[in-house]
């Protein structure tokens, strides 16, 4: 009985130790706390397949390559998007839908890659910017056509974003 | 023997009560002076808070490997002056159906509690408010009426959670005044006297730590245990336990009110520690070896009152390590502990202490010339 | 099967057998009872895991499906068993509660789903839902309209009363019954509490410092998956999986491709089979860190809380470089994964592993000897074997009362029959044995991923499948080893592109039913202290 007694405080005691070891030397170990945002330029790390906000590449005669096919807007699972067409005359006087408005709606995304994978035109990438915390949520809403492009000519090669898989779209 | 003692703030004292009483008649001087002693206790109370706040916050933070404040000043110097900022400018905010008056006064039984022991505390060589014949009894009364505070919190806040902290906060403090008077008491029985000053003069040679051994040395642990559970500071922090009862008996509190509580809180810790330098580390006394002179001059360089700190900062310095190192107890392991373990020990101990006096094994009694005062 | 069959066809005559995988039984409602009896007594093999209710709705009948397997070896042998009614209006059906422990909260939240009651069941509330709420929203003709259960601001007293529906001499009575005592001193640890995980409440009756009896109520943030499901494309359904149990959001979302995969008959390449086994158990290493980190949490171990979140954090690190997502990940799709690794891939992994060892060893010497830990844990909040069977806990709690119970080992999917690994079971079924098994199994784990992290053969990580998937008319069922327990998937299709019923095992719910049953007479603080062994996740339970 007072053996049991002793032993029991005695090792009790002794596990305490050795908690309080590891506690110690943690004491002097690296810390592992990342100071955001001083370490925006240094140490921050995100991934290039971070999916941040979506985007649509223009290049630098403003065009874009959206073809306004809708199929993104018809595969997004939570109606995050919407493409807004417009009747356009071409030059041989015929007429055409071209992409007028393509909204995009952050506060309703769920980051699930349905839209990049789908488009047919490799229209529409993640950007990996995740600032985005805006202070009303209107301000999530936005455009992603910018003001006057239109729609790429010729198709051209469209830089390598993020690692394109999945299925083709119709 | 009397070194020099360039840096004592004693001298600065001494010269200002001078200059008082040769300007006025005595009430006056006596009054000036019991205002001046208040402001600068009640600054160093609140100083002291806040540099144990911030001591705190960066010393936990590197046990968990993070870094701790780091945003406000250099470090994050500054976070506990800001923190204490925000607390003052917050709104106090009043829970429907709380039992109004004691709601109110609660936190400041709190405060005077811990307040009213922190002025018999002695700092330094002269530098104690009131000596006491009977310091260490006056202690350890004056610092049990926190209790009330803790208990009024829980019952007139009409929180349930409140409540349960209350009352397992009763049961805690309770079973562990009775160990920390006792590890006291043993001491007492050492230096023979309870007086806080003479306590500290009688470690001149020898801190009561090592003068009584093997006795002195279970009660300075006990006494660090039960003083932490006085406290409230984990692993007993029972009352508060966050996990369990969000925040205990100060759930409903909010902005300066919660503040004292929180206040109380650290200034507690440091009081235990303050004792437990008092009384087992030779107080404020610098360390001295009998017949090094020169040395002794040195060591006497360095004013008391910076010894004190530092004995004090070590031993807060070892609570905040238990505390992130254990889990939290539970209710009948805490009694348990202190029913089973702790106070039948502490009885035994108090019995050996006194044989070891009475039979001259104490160190002091053995070699009366390295270590005799 | 033979013998089975032959068997219920002895004691049910009447009862319609149809042969599929898994055998299928369909009975009137009065006679589930007797035939799950039956069943469950088999002398060879007896059922006694309901692993599955799934309620239903066929259009012209409301009915449930009960999915039963044995605890002896686990899927060795299944059974399907259905029943419904046609009485639209009051639906009743005979409750199992007698039978299965976990039929209690399952057959309430069929209740609220689908208006089915269920006569003997002694605690008759809807479950997720107000008693208010107007319709059954998983039946087919659910009247959505917000104005209808427009949403409330004031709050509203929770009445502690239920009710329980017998059947005497064929007719059937109603009575009420108060829940607590009328001077039981009851605490809400919830919907808000630091130690509930989520929004979880449990209406708590005190004696002391003592638990009398404990009341469960979830739904505070149930977002109606399955219902939304009905009415999305298979593609689009996956993303809900990491919703669940955000936690094992890869092995969910594994599961539901593999349910989907299996009835569209689409080969998955090996090279994904790899990277979804390795993702998977690197997620249950996270899952595990998290759970163990938060148990130490709940006893009030703070500093623990960070060291695991700061392991957790490598992984996490590995899971954002291989799919662009911490915690919601997103990686597999129908026929493969969405992304290959990438080439650092192997190495930072392979350097996980070590590390994680090394860590294992420091929680170890940290924690699990500490006494006051161990006071906290060993003998505490004990689930006994039966216990766990009856309620269908399953995961490393199950295993920590002694029941194996893993599906990787009894029903092996995508990779785990090549590999070799331990199944981690203790017998004292307590917290500590609970909190034991979670840090071995992040070894096994760590073990699993060493034998296949090399192995990655090249080739592609997908299979190009059609946009619109369309599953052959049938019910499919696939079931997963998720961090928390047997995760799994039914879908029955109308050989649409949209699942005509898809429904989410979740293992979660099985271990918050048995709370009020370990919890009792525990202390307060160890109801918290359980409640981290446990390691139950809200929004699995509220899907
Ligand atoms: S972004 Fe792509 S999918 Fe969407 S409308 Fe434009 S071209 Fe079509
Ligand atoms: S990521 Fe998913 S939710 Fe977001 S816009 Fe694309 S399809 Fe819609």
């Amino acid at each position: 009985m007072s053996g049991n007694y002793f032993s029991g405080l005695f090792k009790g005691v002794k596990s305490l130790l050795v908690g309080m070891g590891e506690t110690w030397k943690e004491l002097w170990t690296k810390k592992v706390t990342a100071e955001y945002p001083e370490n925006r330029k240094t140490t921050l790390f995100v991934s290039d397949r971070w999916r941040a906000t979506l985007t649509m590449p223009h290049d630098e005669n403003n065009e874009h390559a959206c073809t306004s096919c809708k199929v993104c807007e018809t595969n997004c699972p939570n109606g995050t998007i919407q493409v807004i067409q417009k009747v356009i005359e071409t030059e041989e006087g015929k007429k055409k839908k071209v992409l007028d408005r393509y909204l995009y709606d952050l506060g309703m995304c769920t980051f699930c890659n349905l839209c990049v994978l789908t488009c047919p035109s490799d229209a529409i990438v993640f950007s990996k910017d995740f600032e985005n915390a805006t202070f009303t949520r209107d301000r999530l809403k936005e455009q992603l056509n910018k003001e006057g492009s239109k729609l790429r000519e010729k198709k051209k090669e469209v830089k390598p974003e993020a690692e394109k898989s999945a299925p083709e779209a119709e | 023997m009397n070194y020099s003692q360039p840096l004592e703030l004693s001298h600065v004292t001494a010269w200002l009560d001078e200059v008082l009483r040769g300007a006025m008649p005595e009430f006056w001087a006596l009054l000036i002076e019991y205002v001046l002693i208040g402001v600068v206790l009640l600054t160093l109370y609140a100083v002291l808070a806040l540099i144990l706040i911030y001591a705190e916050r960066k010393i936990t933070a590197f046990f968990q490997s993070r870094l701790g404040p780091n945003r406000v000043g250099k470090w994050g110097i500054v976070q506990s002056v800001a923190d204490m900022v925000k607390i003052l400018i917050k709104e106090i905010i009043y829970v429907k159906k709380v039992d109004k008056v004691l709601f109110y006064v609660a936190p400041f039984f709190m405060i005077v509690a811990s307040m009213l022991t922190f002025g018999a505390i002695p700092f330094g060589q002269g530098l104690q408010v009131v000596d006491f014949n009977i310091g260490v009894f006056y202690v350890l009364a004056v610092s049990s009426l926190g209790i009330i505070g803790v208990l009024l919190a829980g019952w007139s806040s009409n929180n349930k959670y409140s409540m349960v902290g209350a009352m397992r906060s009763g049961a805690q403090f309770v079973s562990y005044e009775l160990s920390a008077g006792l590890a006291l008491m043993t001491m007492v029985v050492l230096s023979g006297t309870m007086q806080l000053s003479e306590i500290v003069e009688s470690q001149r040679y020898c801190w009561n730590l090592f003068n009584g051994h093997i006795s002195a040395v279970i009660a300075f642990v006990i006494y660090l245990i039960s003083g932490h559970a006085e406290t409230n500071r984990g692993p007993f922090d029972l009352p508060e336990a966050e996990s369990e009862l969000i925040a205990g008996y100060h759930t409903e509190y909010s902005g300066l009110q919660f503040g004292f509580f929180y206040l109380a809180e650290y200034l507690n810790m440091f009081i235990i520690a303050a004792i437990a330098t008092t009384v087992f580390l030779g107080g404020w006394m610098p360390i001295q070896v009998k017949g090094w002179d020169t040395f002794n001059q040195i060591m006497w360089y360095i004013p008391s009152y910076l010894w004190f700190f530092a004995k004090a900062a070590v031993l807060v310095f070892i609570s905040l390590w238990v505390r992130w190192s254990f889990p939290r107890l539970r209710i009948d392991q805490l009694l348990n502990l202190e029913w089973k373990y702790l106070l039948p020990i502490n009885l035994v101990n108090i019995f050996v202490m006194v044989l070891l006096v009475l039979s001259g094994l104490t160190l002091t009694g053995l070699f009366p010339n390295v270590f005799g005062n | 099967m033979e013998t089975i069959k032959k068997l219920i066809l002895e004691k049910l005559p009447e009862a319609v057998i149809e042969d599929k995988q898994p055998l299928c039984v369909s009975v009137e409602p009065k006679q589930v009872h007797l035939l799950m009896e039956t069943l469950y007594n088999n002398p060879e093999y007896n059922f006694d895991v309901l692993l599955k209710v799934i309620g239903m709705d066929w259009g012209e009948k409301l009915g449930v499906i009960y999915f039963l397997t044995g605890s002896k070896d686990l899927f060795a042998k299944e059974i399907v068993v259905k029943t419904a009614t046609a009485d639209r209006e009051n639906p009743l059906l005979y409750s199992l509660t007698d039978l299965y422990e976990t039929a209690l909260l399952n057959e309430r939240e069929i209740y609220a789903m689908f208006g089915i009651r269920f006569i003997n069941n002694p605690d008759m509330r809807k479950f997720f839902l107000n008693e208010d709420w107007i319709g059954y929203p998983l039946r087919k003709d659910y009247d959505g309209a917000p104005a209808l259960n427009p949403m409330k601001v004031e709050s509203k007293e929770i009445q502690d009363v239920t009710r329980r529906l017998t059947e005497v001499d064929g007719k059937i009575q109603e009575e009420r019954i108060d829940i607590f005592e009328v001077d039981d001193y009851i605490i809400n640890i919830g919907p808000q509490h630091p130690s509930t995980h989520g929004v979880m409440h449990f209406r708590t009756a005190l004696d002391g410092e003592i638990i009398k009896k404990i009341d469960v109520h979830s739904g505070y943030i149930h977002r109606g998956i399955e219902k939304l499901s009905e009415n999305l494309g298979y593609h689009q359904i996956l993303h809900f999986t990491d919703r669940l149990d955000y936690l094992s959001a890869n092995i969910n979302r594994h599961c539901l491709c593999m349910c989907i995969e299996k009835a569209a008959e689409i080969e998955v390449p090996e090279r994904a089979q790899y990277i979804r086994t390795i993702l998977d158990e690197l997620t249950r290493i996270e899952s595990h860190l998290l759970g163990w980190a938060a148990q130490c949490n709940d006893l009030g171990a703070t500093t623990a809380f960070v060291y695991g979140m700061r392991e957790r954090e490598m992984i996490l690190h590995i899971f954002e470089k291989v799919c662009g997502g911490r915690l919601i990940m997103n990686q597999n799709v129908i026929g493969g994964v969405m992304f290959d690794i990438y080439p650092e891939f192997q190495k930072e992994v392979k350097e996980f592993i070590p590390y994680m060892r090394e860590k294992l060893i420091e929680y170890d010497r940290f924690f699990s000897h500490n006494v006051i830990a161990l006071g906290r844990m060993i003998g505490i909040g004990v689930l006994k074997q039966e216990d766990a069977v009856s309620y269908a806990i399953t995961g490393p709690a199950g295993r920590a009362s002694g029941w194996s119970c893993d599906v990787r080992k009894h029903k092996a999917y995508s990779l785990y029959d090549q590999v070799e690994f331990k199944e981690v079971i203790r017998k004292e079924g307590d917290s500590y044995a609970r909190y034991l098994n979670r840090l071995d199994e992040i070894a096994e784990s760590l073990h699993i991923i060493e034998q296949l992290i090399d192995n990655i053969p090249e080739g592609s990580f997908q299979t190009k499948t059609k946009p619109i998937i369309r599953i052959p008319e049938g019910e499919y069922y696939q079931s997963v080893e998720a961090g928390r327990g047997v995760f799994s998937v039914f879908i029955d299709s109308r050989g649409d592109k949209t699942p005509y019923r898809l429904k989410f095992r979740s293992p979660s719910m099985s271990l918050v039913s048995a709370m009020p049953l370990i919890c009792k007479g525990e202390k307060l603080a160890d109801f918290i202290g359980i409640g981290g062994s446990m390691d139950y996740v809200i929004p699995d339970i509220d899907r």
